[in-house]
């Protein structure tokens, strides 16, 4: 019985806005590309089943605004993900700089019980684009000094290694989970009580 | 009654019961039979969630959803329907629940049976919609897949107790791993006990009775699913099942949370539920006063 078990992963991609982490989902789970730039609103996911060694894998990918950067997005949102997916335009070198601290924004908010091994891929998108702001070897020396975190180069606009990206992700998040016991033991009690505190101290939690 | 699971006196629980009144509303000829409903957020809301219980619960149990919810602005009633034998005679009850209630469209949020209702009410009512959209949580299209068929046409003159018993039986397919579930199911066994044997033995024959929703007719109607991939009470095959009436839907799968996710991972189910509802801002069918949008993720 427990090999039929059905496997969801869950995927939060996390960058700078406009990199291309919205077409990225879309060119994967759709593949559909619009040159037309539409901000994500909140937070946003779609799901795709793939096939991996032969068992059947669901991803739930989660999009995000990059506005809400530093903003706490809710312990809904990272709770239980198996895999970040950290991404930068390769034309733009202040989206590069940014990704210690969206790490870092992972880290805090996800708190994984080995944050030191838990999988994240870097994804340098726009490779279509001209000139280069990030060479891959900059990008390699940063993925090195992070517990070598594998490296893509993409286009979401041409399709270019995007499949075989979000292969590795759901390769990477797999492994993490098979390795780990249900993360939502974990999560410690507080973060809920807060939570309810939360709701009854507003006296205008209900306007009843 | 006695009150004594650790949710039942949470603060969360309690300021919910002080805040928001129980109202019984009577929509048959047999006055006997009252809608039990929790109506809270801002009441100028036209389209507003309803959330409708499982055979287990009562309408409270979705409280989380309540305060989470209407702190969002979002309007939430909560409604538990008297006992009725059959999925018509309930769809009838329901739509005399709007008209009184003067709610022409609304969005449905249903559990399990309640689920199933749900999509039987949006099929009742589509010559002349009044269902706007449809949440499903752990719920089903057919009632087929329960073992109980055959028996159905005898629930209502079986004991509560044996009733009670048929369903705790089912509550934990595994035992429950994590505070929350414990908790949850400490909670919904407290309610399962409050119920009487008429409101039981109607639900578990609507749970039962053979029928199925003819989900053709509700091709172009918002749906989300949402379902529990492990320890969840529904196989795989049964949840594809539902996959396949609803191409349209949206999947939100939850990894764990059992039975009643709503109440043991209510935090991932409300965030589902603004993502579902944010689709409707500034709409003529929007669940809130102000739109959803930018303020769609839980703060917590
Ligand atoms: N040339 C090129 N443009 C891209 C690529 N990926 C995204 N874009 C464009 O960059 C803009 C921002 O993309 P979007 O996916 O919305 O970024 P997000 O804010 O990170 O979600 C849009 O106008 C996209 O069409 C790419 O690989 N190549
Ligand atoms: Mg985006």
């Amino acid at each position: 019985m427990a090999s039929n078990k059905k496997v969801l992963l869950k995927v939060i991609i996390l960058g700078d806005s406009s990199v291309g982490k919205t077409s990225l989902m879309n060119q994967y789970v759709n593949r559909k590309f619009s040159n037309q730039y539409k901000a994500t609103i909140g937070a946003d996911f779609l799901t795709k089943e793939v096939t991996i060694d032969d068992r059947t894998v669901t991803m739930q990918i989660w999009d995000t605004a990059g506005q809400e950067r530093f903003q706490s997005l809710g312990v809904a949102f990272y709770r239980g993900a198996d895999c970040c997916v950290l991404v930068f335009d390769v034309t733009a070198p202040n989206t590069f700089k940014s990704l210690d601290s969206w790490r870092d924004e992972f880290l805090i908010q996800a708190a994984p019980r080995e944050p030191d091994n838990f999988p994240f891929v870097l994804l340098g998108n726009k490779v279509d684009l001209e000139p280069r702001a990030i060479s891959a070897k900059r990008a390699q020396q940063w993925c090195q000094a992070k517990n070598n975190m594998p490296y893509f180069e993409t286009s979401a606009k041409e399709g270019l290694n995007v499949e075989q990206a979000f292969l590795a992700i759901a390769k990477n998040a797999l492994a993490q989970q098979n390795q780990s016991v249900d993360l939502y033991n974990e999560f410690p009690d507080q973060i809920k009580l807060t939570n309810t505190q939360k709701s009854n101290g507003g006296g205008d939690s209900c306007a009843c | 009654m006695s009150n004594i699971s650790e949710w039942s006196q949470s603060a969360e629980y309690l300021s919910f019961r002080s805040n928001v009144p129980l109202r019984r509303i009577v929509v048959d000829s047999d006055d006997s039979k009252g809608w039990r409903i929790y109506d809270c957020g801002p009441k100028s809301v036209q389209s507003p969630l309803v959330c409708l219980p499982p055979v287990s619960g009562t309408a409270d149990i979705f409280f989380r959803q309540a305060l989470a919810l209407s702190a969002r602005g979002v309007r939430v009633i909560l409604a538990e329907a008297p006992p009725y034998w059959s999925t018509k005679e309930w769809c009838d009850g329901f739509r005399r629940l709007l008209d009184y209630l003067n709610l022409s469209r609304v969005h449905l949020f249903g559990a399990s049976l309640g689920g199933y209702l749900a999509q039987k009410f949006a099929e009742y009512t589509c010559s002349c919609p009044r269902v706007a959209s449809i949440s499903l949580c752990n719920s089903f299209s057919d009632t087929s897949i329960f073992r109980g068929n055959e028996s159905a046409a005898l629930y209502w003159m079986l004991p509560a107790l044996v009733l009670k018993k048929m369903l705790m039986s089912n509550f934990e397919p595994e035992p429950a791993k994590d505070s929350d579930t414990v908790k949850t199911i400490d909670f919904m066994v407290e309610k399962l006990d409050s119920l009487t044997q008429s409101e039981l033995a109607s639900r578990l024959t609507l749970n039962c009775i053979r029928g199925y929703v003819e989900a053709h007719k509700l091709r172009d109607l918002p749906v989300t699913i949402i379902d529990v991939f492990n320890g969840a009470p529904l196989s795989s095959p049964v949840r594809e099942e539902l996959y396949k009436c609803y191409p349209q839907a949206k999947l939100a799968h939850l990894k764990t949370g059992g039975y009643f996710p709503f109440l043991s991972r209510s935090a991932e189910v409300n965030l589902h539920l603004l993502i579902h509802l944010r689709q409707f801002d500034n709409t003529p069918l929007a669940s809130s006063e102000k739109p959803l949008i930018n303020n769609s993720l839980p703060d917590s």
